[in-house]
């Protein structure tokens, strides 16, 4: 697995196929069974996404934002149409190799923190290297890293519970980031944060695509939020609108 | 930090509930090797050869109630007896100890040889033991334990008899399931009491199975009447009726350690199933991020295995080491003859703890196992 530094990491997000979108969707469409109803969560979207674009979606709550970025992200699979990723099918994959695949290319960031909380800052950032061949010094680089990076470098041996709600919400994008993964998910990322820890968490999201080449693909309904974005789309009823 | 770290790290994280489980496992543990122990020491190789042979006459009244030694050519008339011996329990104290471990008779050693069959001594023993009216015979276990040798005097102080004893080891014996007690000259006891007109009981062989049930009617009838009425009863009857009360506790242990091990696994099960479900999100999140069901299942499973098995260490180790350290035949005065907590009783309580940990990891795996990332990060806190 070809794990590199975040701030070694300079263009080579798309491995294979540079040139092309990282994603590419079409006619994706997701339908929820709920008893006897049909929920359509996603209407026949197309949608391409660039290496290195900060892409935010956006649209009223029920509109599909979390469904479409489940489904690029892996974590859930579409009803029909067709969903590449860095060229891959990655609809096609078994559960253990879109966990794999999700290991190496995708960092996910939550509107809650999800960090275990039995673990310190570090051990919470050093989790997805775990299920990586690097050995401990390799890790402890990273995770160093990475922490640098959100500026918690000398946080590292706090607990959440020690921490802020914009601290631990860094340790997360750490935690995302620790990989070099080329996307990077965000759902509502500042929806539990005060107006200056929001700032803070998009402002390392925006150098992440600007600075170091990832794709970054959040889902907010914050305006402001949004405008940290390079490019937005809006999502209604299911349907992409603009 | 290593993934057996994270492990660790996950059991404890509620330390009172780590606790109060490990705990739980510990005491169901401990009274369930308690409770095989005990069965183990009640189903112990219950009787020699000769016991189904053996016929034992006391007095009706009471045990402690004496016999008269008149008694004994009527005994000996009866048709179908081997042999009869007086049998008086001594009941002395040797040395300086409170309790002594091995009981003492009185016996006539040519009758005793006749009806205690099992009992083996070396000839030249044997013919030295009766030869020597102030001598006796010493179990092998009672020799071994005090490192008497063969020629030693053996001292016993009356407890219930006003006179002391001082034996010559003629030899020892073994060969019965019980290879305790000291045998020594029923003459030497009526001459040191300075009467020999009664025994303690007699103790008779029939010369086959078949004859036995007679002879007791006969021994019951013979003395019928008089000032000594007698009760004879055949040691394997006596046995018999011990096993078939200890029978009844028998299924009564195996019903309490069945429903002790079945507790114990719906508390295992509950409260594992309570401490994942806790971690539900957490858990989708180490999905998303990668981990796979197998070792998502291996956590559960290795926090569930390692709390059953704390839990074994603490409740059966602590049990053996308890029982090991307490001498429990001594405590109950040589009722319990080992209690001894066995290496099939340790294994039994670990395989339990180690089913039990699999057994508890289970339900909480599948749960998070059928749940997607996407319904696990919908659970509340
Ligand atoms: N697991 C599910 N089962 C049934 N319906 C669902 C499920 N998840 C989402 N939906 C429905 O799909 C639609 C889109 O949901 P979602 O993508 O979460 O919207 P958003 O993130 O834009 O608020 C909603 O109508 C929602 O009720
Ligand atoms: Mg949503």
């Amino acid at each position: 697995m070809p794990v590199q530094t975040v701030a070694e990491h300079t263009s080579s997000s798309a491995p294979g196929d540079a040139a092309g979108p990282i994603v590419s969707v079409r006619g994706l469409t997701k339908i929820y069974r709920q008893g006897d109803i049909n929920v359509t969560a996603l209407d026949n979207v197309t949608l391409d996404i660039q290496v290195g674009e900060f892409l935010v979606l956006m649209g009223p709550s029920g509109s599909g934002k979390s469904t479409l970025l489940h489904l690029i992200a892996g974590i859930d699979r579409p009803t029909s149409g067709e969903l590449r990723v860095q060229g891959i099918d990655i609809s096609r994959l078994s559960e253990s190799q879109l966990a794999d695949w999700r290991n190496q290319n995708v960092g996910f960031v939550f509107q809650s923190f999800n960090l275990v909380p039995v673990l310190t800052a570090f051990e919470n950032v050093e989790l997805p290297l775990l299920l990586t061949r690097l050995g401990r010094k390799e890790r402890r680089r990273l995770v160093t890293t990475a922490l640098d990076l959100v500026g918690l470098g000398d946080r590292q041996h706090h607990l959440p519970k020690q921490m802020s709600g914009g601290q631990e919400q860094r340790v997360a994008i750490a935690r995302a980031l620790v990989t070099d993964p080329s996307l990077v998910v965000a759902d509502e990322p500042t929806g539990n944060l005060d107006s200056h820890s929001a700032q803070e968490a998009l402002g390392i999201l925006q150098s992440l695509s600007r600075d170091h080449g990832k794709t970054v693909i959040m889902v907010t309904h914050d305006p402001k939020a949004a405008a940290f974005g390079s490019r937005q789309v809006h999502l209604e009823k299911g349907e992409l609108t603009a | 930090m290593t993934l057996p770290g994270f492990v660790i790290r996950n059991a404890f994280r509620n330390k009172r509930r780590a606790l109060l489980s490990t705990l739980s496992v510990a005491a169901s543990l401990f009274l369930l090797v308690t409770l095989q122990t005990f069965q183990r020491e009640f189903t112990l190789p219950p009787s020699d050869i000769g016991a189904s042979l053996r016929i034992a006459v006391r007095n009706k009244v009471s045990l402690g109630v004496p016999l008269p030694v008149r008694q004994r050519p009527i005994v000996e008339g009866i048709p179908g007896i081997a042999g009869v011996t007086p049998f008086t329990y001594f009941g002395g104290r040797f040395r300086d100890e409170a309790y002594t471990p091995f009981a003492q008779f009185a016996v006539d050693p040519v009758a005793f040889t006749n009806v205690f069959v099992d009992a083996r001594t070396p000839p030249d023993q044997l013919a030295a033991w009766m030869q020597d009216r102030r001598s006796c015979i010493v179990g092998k276990v009672t020799l071994e334990r005090y490192g008497l040798k063969i020629g030693d005097k053996l001292k016993l102080i009356g407890t219930f008899y006003p006179v002391d004893l001082d034996l010559n080891i003629a030899g020892y014996y073994s060969g019965t399931p019980d290879d305790r007690s000291v045998f020594f000259h029923h003459k030497h006891l009526d001459e040191m009491l300075g009467g020999g007109k009664t025994v303690g009981t007699w103790w008779v062989r029939a010369a086959s199975a078949e004859a036995a049930p007679g002879i007791i009617s006969a021994l019951n009838a013979a003395f019928a009447n008089t000032s000594a009425e007698v009760r004879a009863e055949t040691e394997s009857a006596f046995q018999m009726g011990f096993v078939s009360m200890w029978g009844n506790i028998k299924l009564l242990i195996g019903s309490i350690s069945s429903v002790v091990v079945f507790t114990l696994l719906l508390v295992a099960v509950s409260t594992m199933s309570m401490a994942i479900r806790e971690r539900f999100r957490e858990l989708a999140i180490l999905k998303a991020i990668g981990y796979r069901r197998r070792e998502l299942f291996s956590f559960i499973l290795a926090e569930s295995f390692g709390l059953a098995m704390v839990g074994a260490l603490v409740g059966a180790g602590g049990a053996y080491l308890a029982f090991s350290f307490i001498d429990l035949p001594k405590l109950t005065g040589g009722m319990l003859r080992q209690f001894e907590v066995t290496d099939r009783i340790l294994a039994m309580a670990f395989t339990i703890a180690a089913v039990l940990g699999v057994v508890a990891a289970i339900p909480p795996a599948l749960a998070v196992a059928r749940t997607s990332v996407v319904d696990g990060l919908k659970t509340l806190d």
